[in-house]
């Protein structure tokens, strides 16, 4: 069948016509199809008015009427400035304290010959698989004069152990000879792990950058636990109260007297909100998606 | 231990005692310990730290007296965690709900990544894959968050299904469906890049297998039911594993942000259980750690026991 095909020259995308190929092709298609569609929902529904969306329900291609009501609305909130100011703040100190972090552990584990080193693994290991959990966490926090700052989120999330081990790994891939030599030629280990294993392993620096931003943009947890104050919140705490909030004035809204035109379009302020905390892992992830998909492979074949 | 130093001493013509050698090999090695130092800072105070104050689990917590001064009570924490109906509940919750994970969501990426390895159409490829992936970058928070509009009463979905002559279905306030929307949506945020591992190991599966059993005379089926899925079964079976060791925390981020007022009564896994006796009511700490790390030892057993059953099966374990 595939000598037949071949002989006759097939189009680009038919070389083989089995029909497998297409049952596979329909069902990932209808798949992906299911996960885009509520991602164009929500920015069609963020800039449709409420009144349009009441008559025409979530089934509609394009607005007739296009508004940006909903997002002046929502740009009136203070609290979704200071989530991302909280957030970025979290990024830009939390990440790179994560990267080095996880480096400098990962290097030192790599490295033969020191005493302690298969303790220091162990140890390492079991808190893969053994928590304190949240309460002692906090309390600990606590102690620490932490609650209720940033710092108490950026410490908390401080490294991945996961992570570390998938650096680790790699790292112990290279080859030997080159961090040999450099020793010969006396270099010393801080020299080696920065001028020679971090360059090297670019690709899944890459990746480890990459995992811990987005974790440090998706941080929602420790701050709801770790901090009070709402100016405080990341931006993944704001999204979440403000559709906790606005379900509360649309279940006012549908119960009382506020007419349909005065309230707030809530579920449009909403997905303007889901938008405004998306959007930057949905700008750069078509660029980047390689490289993650790059560190997930890297410590499969390592697992 | 002396024959052992004897032997040492033998091999070493110098006549260094292990004490010494270790402290050599210390000195010789001493800019590994300052590079590590900051990493095993942080694993003292924010991993090991924690861990030691699991000793509340024993402890009656005072605030005034903080974790180390706060008096011994042996098993009461335990003893009365036991007393407690919702706890029990929460547990059995948590295992159906997690066993059925494996059951309806496991085998999800593996379908994905057979059925994305039989296409040709490279560009086309890579696009699904896109797509497939992205959910997972994001935090349940926004996940839910999408879903609430999709799935309200005049959502997308529901306004969907009235076009077709159905009645309104209240996906997330239904206690009925809350387990299905549970599974449904897991597969939509994460199956895609679960995929991704099964994907890497399909394209690591030797070329030859493959030719060889094309001379042969092996149709497709064949190729899949006697190559492909036999090379797959060691990264099956370690995911297996690492999900098997979940059963007892999985879910928490999904399930407290899908669950509302509607749904919670059949919402309480035991972090979600444990998340409202330690912050909401009246927060007894010891009692919550005491189940915390109950928690956390049948996760371990669980992650040993099925580690030791895939070695039994011939396969490769976690840890080797």
């Amino acid at each position: 069948m595939t000598a037949i095909a071949k002989t006759h020259k097939p189009g680009k995308l038919m070389k083989r016509k089995d029909p497998l190929q297409i049952v596979a092709a329909v069902i990932l298609t209808l798949f992906a199809l299911l996960i885009a569609v509520p991602f164009y929902n929500v920015l069609i529904v963020s800039i449709t008015g409420q009144a349009e969306y009441l008559r025409a329900g979530g089934l509609m291609l394009f607005p007739s009427q296009p508004t940006f009501d909903s997002f002046k609305r929502l740009f009136q909130n203070n609290l979704l400035w200071t989530g991302y100011r909280s957030t970025l703040t979290i990024v830009a100190i939390g990440m790179p304290m994560n990267v080095l972090l996880t480096f400098c552990m990962a290097y030192g584990l790599s490295r033969k010959g020191w005493p302690g080193r298969k303790i220091v693994f162990v140890l390492v290991l079991i808190t893969m698989i053994f928590n304190g959990g949240i309460v002692p966490m906090y309390l600990l926090m606590k102690e620490l004069k932490l609650l209720d700052t940033l710092w108490s989120v950026i410490f908390a999330g401080g490294m991945n152990t996961f992570y570390m081990i998938i650096t680790k790994n790699l790292i112990e891939s290279l080859p030997e000879s080159l961090i040999e030599s450099a020793h010969l030629d006396g270099a010393n280990e801080w020299t080696i792990l920065f001028r020679i294993v971090m360059p090297l392993s670019k690709p899944i620096l890459a990746t480890i950058v990459l995992f811990y931003a987005v974790d440090r943009w998706n941080e929602w947890y420790n701050s709801m636990i770790f901090l009070t104050t709402p100016n405080k919140f990341t931006l993944q705490l704001v999204l979440r109260n403000i559709v906790i909030n606005s379900e509360m004035q649309g279940a006012a809204a549908s119960s009382g007297n506020v007419s349909a035109s005065a309230a707030q379009f809530s579920m449009g302020i909403k997905m303007c909100a889901v938008i405004m905390t998306m959007l930057p892992i949905m700008c750069v992830y078509p660029f980047l998606q390689k490289h993650f998909a790059k560190g997930i492979m890297v410590g499969a074949i390592k697992a | 231990m002396s024959t052992v130093v004897k032997k040492q001493k033998a091999r070493n013509p110098l006549g260094e005692s292990w004490g010494r050698r270790t402290l050599n090999a210390m000195r010789a090695h001493w800019q590994i310990y300052i590079i590590i130092l900051l990493p095993i800072v942080w694993y003292a105070i924010f991993a090991y730290m924690p861990m030691a104050g699991l000793q509340l689990a024993f402890k009656k917590y005072m605030p005034r007296r903080g974790i180390w001064g706060s008096p011994w009570v042996s098993f009461k924490n335990f003893q009365n965690v036991f007393i407690d109906p919702a706890f029990l509940r929460s547990v059995w919750r948590t295992l159906s709900i997690n066993i059925l994970r494996l059951v309806f969501v496991f085998p999800f990426p593996i379908i994905l990544a057979l059925l994305l390895n039989e296409m040709r159409a490279k560009r086309y490829k890579s696009v699904l894959q896109t797509v497939m992936t992205f959910p997972n970058f994001l935090s349940w928070v926004i996940v839910s968050s999408i879903l609430t509009n999709v799935l309200s009463a005049d959502g997308l979905a529901n306004s969907f299904i009235r076009m077709l002559g159905g009645s309104t279905v209240d996906f997330l306030g239904s206690e009925k469906l809350f387990q299905p929307m549970l599974y449904i949506t897991d597969i939509w945020k994460s199956s895609g890049w679960s995929m991704i591992v099964y994907l890497a190991a399909i394209s690591g599966i030797d070329q030859d297998q493959y030719e060889a059993s094309e001379i042969d005379g092996a149709n497709h089926w064949q190729k899949l039911l006697h190559i492909t899925i036999p090379n797959l079964m060691p990264t099956i079976i370690v995911m297996f594993i690492l999900a098997t060791g979940n059963l007892m925390s999985a879910g928490f981020d999904q399930i407290f942000n899908l669950s509302n007022s509607a749904t919670k009564n059949v919402a309480e896994i035991l972090d979600m259980y444990i998340y409202r006796i330690t912050f909401q009511s009246a927060p007894d700490y010891g009692l919550s750690t005491a189940i915390s790390l109950m928690r956390s030892v049948v996760n371990m057993a669980l992650l040993l026991l099925a580690d030791r059953g895939s070695k039994l099966m011939g396969g490769n374990g976690l840890f080797a």
